[in-house]
Order: structure tokens, then C-alpha cells, then sequence
């Protein structure tokens, strides 16, 4: 179920961030700018989204867009959060807003090669060390050459 | 093929001590049970299920690399599980056999242009049985074994006959 | 017969500098004095990847103090193989064949979901019959895969019989699934716009007769093991989650309403044909791993009543719409999600205008259980861990990716 765009306005301008808020084939988006994406989320905790239920990152061929997908289940609705970051830049945890931000963070930005800052364990996840950023754009996947004379 | 069938009743059977352990070996190859991916829901648990019931040909898995005779690598092998199945290799006593089950462990399978992807078990350790498929299904499995079994007899037939020609 | 206190001085135990504990009484070869001075140090533990009880290859390092977990980290990664880099390289209809390998037991959530998430952007309309064949070959799998869950769930607890009876049934299952789409676990079946294929004759009493069984099967399954005994001690009030933690970390599905929230897709969000059908979602009251157990169960039995609705009322129509062979579904960003056996599976996809999407995130329920686990079994015995494990029903194919 979509939230009404003009309540997500008025709850994140509440808390003194910036939001575009468009409701589109996805949903209802709020777009913030990267410094306030956490208080953007403590908002939504507060006004009673109580989970986060995804929470990717795409490359979109100049910078980072990172989604949230927050749910309320008093209120029965699904908003998402997006905003940019540039490439190799530092994002902030939001694991004591949301916990289970933990792990896909660290995916996130273990895939896409970004920084985590206030992370309580900010490993690597899938990956042994020297492996690139593979979904980044500017990372190929094995040609056919290369797959053939395997 | 049983004792009693070569011998008859109440006989005494002369067999050179490898003959003997190899006939041994090809009736109770123990598999251990390292399930990767998709593969081992029908490799390793449909196949010690009741319909497949791979204990009858006494194929039976353990739990420890230690007591088992035959690895099947039931799945993609990625770069960080390529020193675990190794290190699980070496654990294993000699003789030990690999069964490379399915698409992913021969060669990479759908997920072979991945960089993370090892394409094929056999560039990790040296793999003696191939399995089609994407899974494979359990009677897949099961003819592997019989290969397998042929492999380790052929085996023994080429050291025989090694040894008749210096003898 | 000779004194107790020389055999203890002849055999070695009292060595050199010890304590002298004297005389000890009738009965007891000596008196306990305990060891001065003994350290006692936290053990850290591998378990894993490969590990009979870990379900797939999850690895976890666990900080023992005696039996107890003081701290466990789970390691992640050795099935890492990037569906969501190579969906980038696949064409739309062809999306189905990684999803399969995702969760590779419940292959038609996935399936669907991604054919939701095509059908979202194209603005298909799925015939009705095409509908309901997905919610039929759905609720099969879901029974599939509750029944591998029981099956090992029964292994983790030590009961060996339990796994035996659930393949048995899961294999009649297979035959179906394998009837109607041609594989055993890598269906592909639903395609955008449909299913690939319409049902064969005479399925209907195939399926018709697995119900009958499976209904009186589903109570000697329950019987078997929560009937048992041990298996209730095992399992009550282990791995406690209550309802602000499930939110917390974000559970979806069964584990969620294990802890009494009463959120199910097929009923808030129904897609595909879930608003036709008759159906109660069982709840949990405590969170605990006996209701993740009890849940399961139900739903099972639910799906049951689901499948019986599907053969009685199954409309006819045709099985697919009309698709072209290419599809190039227009730019633009859709989420679409299905609840899967284990959860939400989710499925972010952006598209450019080409016949490969810009992006195709995949969300696994199973991840988000694993990080609650990492904080759920502080506390526990390490065996109890193995149980937290298992009632999680934690598929690492989705896990990784």
C-alpha cells in the first residue's frame, strides 16, 4: 500500500531535511541528499516505519544510488528512500535505527566500493580480499573467449 | 559382485591383498556429505532418501573427511570455497575419488562468467568422475557410481598386469 | 581388600605438592579439592562450511565459554555467485533460471516474483488460469520445501526417521512438479506473461490424490516430532524472538509470525490469484523455535486447502498471454516482491529500454534471519545453537547470492 506523499513531506521536512517526494511506479520515493539520509531515517523510525525490509545500492553509471525499503506494519505501507552517493565515498551505518541494516551494508558497500563509517563490524561479507567491486559497471564479467578456453 | 558368488560354499579363495581391498572399496565407498548448492538437495539428501536409497549399493555418507572415501562436489565452487574443498581433499585418507556433480562443479556452469566463479572443481583438485546436468538427478548420481566403480576395477586390472609383466 | 587410599597413591593421583584430602568417606574414592589456579579461557569454535547441521555452507565462528555462546560472528560468501551481476547480462525470460539457483528449493517464488516485477513494467495482463496455475505450482513447492525444512530440522535434533518420511512425501511432490514443468528443482516454469506451459491431463487427479495422503501424513509428521518428548525440550523457549526484535532485524514470513505479527503477502499484498482463495495464516505467541516449528506446520496444511481450491475452481483460458519473443520492458524501476516459503523475496528491478535489466537487486528473506541469529544466540548453549539454526530455515543460496 502507498503512504501519502504529502505526509512523508511534512514528517521528513519535520525533522529538518530536504526530501523530494514523488510517488512513481516503484512507490512513494523520497529523494534526500547523502548527508541526510540518516536523520531521514531516524524520521521514518520514529513516525512508526518500525523495519527495514531491503536495502540495496546501484551504479547508475555516475554515481551510487542507494534505496531503502522501509516498512510500517501499523500503518500497512511501504516507502522508499533513495539517495546518491559518489563513487569510493563514505556512507554512514544506520544500524542503530535500523538493525538489520547490518549485513547488506556491509554488501553494499563491499560490491559496489564504498566506505562504511560507524559500522560495529565493517568486513567484508562476500568476498576474499583483493577482488574488485563486481557490480560495479566498470567491472566485466568473463568474456566468451575467456570462458570457453577455460 | 559378492565373495560367496566367485567362490561357492565352504571354498578357499586365494586373492592378492589389493584385489581384496579394492573389491572392498568398490562395494562401500562412503561419500561425504559436503553439500554446496542446489546440487546437494539431489545428490546428497534425495539420493539417501527412501526412493533413491543409495545405502542398498552401500554408498552412505559421513560427516567427517576422514572416514570418507569419495567427495562429490555438489555445487558452484567460488573463490573463497576453493581452499575449503581443498583442505577437505587433503583431509580425506588415500585412496579418495571426486565426483564432480553437475554443471557448476565441471565447469562453472550458469554462473561461469562470474569473476568470483572457479570455473570447474577439476582447476581446485583432480576430479575423476563428470555429471551432467543442472542438477544432475539422483540416478545421474547413482550411474556415476557405477562408473566409478568401474575405474577403481580397471584400476586394479592395470596394476595386475603391471606386475605379471615385471614378474 | 586392600585400603582405597593406597590404590589412589599407587595409581599417581595424588601428585607431588597437592593437597593431602585425607581420609575420604565409605563409598567415594576421594574427597573433590578442585585445582588451584586453573585459568579458564573462552574457546572460539569454527563451525562450518562444511558442517552437518549448518544447512548449505555457512560458516560461524562462535566464542565458547564452556558450552555457552558468549559471542558467535557468521562468515558468509562461499556460495557467493553473482545473480545480481549476471541478471545484468540475461534476458528477461530467461531472469527465472538464476532465481531457481537462488533459493534452489522454492524455485517458483522466485520465478514469480521476477515475472511480477517484468509484467509490472510491461503492463501485462495474465489470464486468469495462468494465475492460478502459479498459485497451485506455488503452494506445491511451498509444501516441498517445508518438508526438506522438517526433514532436516528432525536431522539437527538427532532424529534420523522424521527425514526419511519427509522424502518420501517430497518426492511424490517432485513428481508432480516434475509433470507439470519438466524438472525436478529448476523449474522455470513461470515465464512474464504466464507459465511456460498448460497443465497436462489427468494431473488434476494426481494432485487430488497427494492431498488426500499428504493431509493424514502432515499429522503423523507433527505427531512424530512434537509429540515427542525430547523434542519439546529441546525446542520450547529456545531462540526467543519477540515482536520488536523481528521488526528490527527485518524478518519476513513464518519467522516473523512466529512472533505473533500477523503480516502475510499473500494476504495484505495478494498478487497473482491469493485474494480468491480461502486461506488462515497461522501466528506464533512467543517467538520462540517451537512456534517457528508449529507455524511451519500449519502452513503446510494450509497449503494444502490452497492446492484443493486450485483443482476444484482452476478456470480455463489460456495459460499465457500474449508476449512478444523479445522482451524490452520500457525504462523504469519496479519492486515486486511474493512471500516465498522462507519469507519475502524480493525483487528490485530498473530497466534502461533494453532486453537485460540495468539492475536487478534480489532480496532474501534468509539473510535478514541470519543477522538476528548472530544476536540471538549469546546466551545459548552451543547445541541450542544448531536448533536456532535450523527453526530459522536459513537457505544459503539465497543468502549469498
Amino acid at each position: 500500500m502507498l503512504p501519502d506523499a504529502n505526509e512523508i513531506r511534512t514528517l521528513l521536512a519535520g525533522s529538518g531535511v530536504d526530501a523530494e517526494v514523488d510517488t512513481v511506479l516503484l512507490g512513494t520515493v523520497a529523494r534526500v541528499q547523502a548527508a541526510d539520509a540518516i536523520d531521514a531515517l531516524a524520521a521514518f523510525r520514529a513516525d512508526g516505519y518500525e523495519s527495514l525490509v531491503d536495502f540495496d545500492g546501484m551504479d547508475t553509471g555516475e554515481a551510487i544510488e542507494l534505496t531503502w525499503r522501509l516498512r510500517s506494519y501499523s500503518m500497512d505501507c511501504e516507502a522508499y528512500l533513495k539517495t546518491t552517493v559518489p563513487y569510493d565515498a563514505e556512507i554512514h551505518s544506520a544500524w542503530n535505527i535500523y538493525a538489520s541494516a547490518l549485513m547488506p551494508e556491509r554488501e553494499t558497500a563491499e560490491l559496489l566500493g564504498l566506505r562504511l563509517a560507524g559500522h560495529p563490524n565493517p568486513k567484508r561479507l562476500f568476498t576474499t580480499d583483493g577482488i574488485p567491486p563486481l557490480l560495479r559497471k566498470d567491472v566485466p564479467i568473463r568474456s566468451v573467449e575467456e570462458v570457453k578456453n577455460r | 559382485m559378492a565373495l560367496d558368488r566367485l567362490t561357492g560354499e565352504n571354498s578357499l579363495l586365494f586373492i592378492r591383498s589389493e584385489q581384496l581391498f579394492d573389491l572392498a572399496r568398490t562395494n562401500s565407498l562412503w561419500y561425504i556429505s559436503f553439500g554446496i548448492a542446489c546440487c546437494a538437495i539431489e545428490g546428497l539428501m534425495s539420493a539417501s532418501g527412501p526412493r533413491f536409497d543409495f545405502d542398498r549399493s552401500g554408498v552412505f555418507f559421513r560427516n567427517s573427511p576422514r572416514q570418507a572415501d569419495v567427495m562429490i562436489v555438489a555445487g558452484t565452487v567460488n573463490v573463497k570455497m576453493a581452499d575449503t574443498v581443498r583442505r577437505l581433499y587433503e583431509q580425506m585418507p588415500e585412496p579418495r575419488w571426486v565426483v564432480a556433480m553437475g554443471a557448476c562443479a565441471s565447469t562453472g556452469g550458469p554462473f561461469r562468467e562470474y569473476p568470483n566463479v572457479v570455473m570447474g572443481v577439476d582447476k581446485v583438485i583432480p576430479v575423476d568422475v563428470y555429471i551432467p546436468g543442472c542438477p544432475p538427478r539422483p540416478e545421474s548420481v547413482q550411474y556415476a557410481f557405477i562408473e566409478l566403480r568401474k575405474k577403481i576395477r580397471a584400476k586394479t586390472e592395470e596394476r595386475l598386469a603391471a606386475r605379471r609383466e615385471r614378474d | 581388600m586392600s585400603d582405597a587410599r593406597d590404590d589412589i597413591v599407587t595409581v599417581g593421583l595424588l601428585a607431588e605438592g597437592m593437597h593431602d584430602p585425607g581420609v575420604p568417606p565409605a563409598g567415594i574414592r576421594r574427597a573433590p579439592t578442585g585445582v588451584d589456579d586453573l585459568a579458564t579461557e573462552h574457546l572460539i569454535v569454527n563451525m562450518g562450511p562444511q558442517h552437518p547441521s549448518t544447512h548449505g555452507v555457512l560458516r560461524m565462528l562462535v566464542e565458547l565459554d564452556g558450552e555457552e555462546v558468549k559471542n558467535a560472528e557468521v562468515t558468509l560468501g562461499y556460495l557467493h555467485r553473482g545473480i545480481e551481476k549476471l541478471a545484468e547480462h540475461r534476458r528477461f525470460d530467461a531472469l527465472g533460471t538464476l532465481m531457481d539457483r537462488g533459493d534452489y528449493v522454492s524455485g517458483i517464488m522466485g520465478e514469480t516474483a521476477v515475472a511480477l516485477a517484468v509484467e509490472q513494467l510491461m503492463e501485462i495482463e495474465v489470464p486468469r488460469r495462468a494465475r492460478w496455475i502459479r498459485v497451485m505450482m506455488a503452494e506445491l513447492n511451498r509444501i516441498a520445501t517445508h518438508l526438506l525444512w522438517y526433514g532436516t530440522m528432525g536431522l539437527d535434533t538427532g532424529a534420523m526417521g522424521p527425514f526419511l518420511y519427509a522424502m518420501r512425501d517430497r518426492e511424490s511432490l517432485l513428481d508432480i512438479l516434475e509433470a507439470v514443468s519438466g524438472a525436478r528443482m529448476m523449474f522455470n516454469y513461470v515465464r512474464p506473461g504466464g507459465v511456460v506451459a498448460d497443465l497436462p491431463v489427468s494431473i488434476e487427479a494426481k494432485i487430488r490424490e497427494f492431498c488426500d495422503a499428504f493431509d493424514t501424513y502432515v499429522d503423523e509428521h507433527d505427531a512424530i516430532l512434537a509429540g515427542n518428548e525430547i523434542f519439546q525440550a529441546r525446542l520450547d523457549g529456545i531462540g526467543v524472538i519477540d515482536a520488536e526484535m523481528a521488526l528490527a532485524f527485518g524478518l519476513t514470513g513464518p519467522n516473523l509470525r512466529a512472533s505473533g505479527v500477523d503480516f502475510d503477502l499473500r494476504k495484505r499484498r495478494p498478487y497473482d490469484a491469493y485474494d480468491e482463495m480461502i486461506f488462515d495464516v497461522p501466528l506464533g505467541v512467543t517467538g520462540d523455535a517451537m512456534d517457528r516449528f508449529s507455524v511451519r506446520m500449519e502452513e503446510m496444511r494450509q497449503s494444502s486447502r490452497i492446492i484443493r481450491q486450485c483443482i476444484e475452481g482452476m478456470p480455463e483460458g489460456g495459460y499465457t498471454a500474449k508476449v512478444p519473443k523479445v522482451l524490452k520492458p520500457p525504462a523504469g524501476e519496479v519492486y515486486a516482491s511474493v512471500e516465498s516459503a522462507r519469507g519475502e523475496v524480493g525483487i528490485h528491478l530498473v530497466t534502461d529500454g533494453g532486453t537485460s535489466p540495468y539492475r536487478m537487486h534480489y532480496h532474501g528473506p534468509s539473510l535478514y534471519a541470519l543477522q538476528a541469529l548472530e544476536d540471538l544466540m549469546p546466551g545459548y548453549l552451543l547445541a541450542d545453537g544448531c536448533i536456532m539454526i535450523g527453526s530459522a530455515d536459513i537457505m544459503l543460496g539465497e543468502v549469498d547470492r
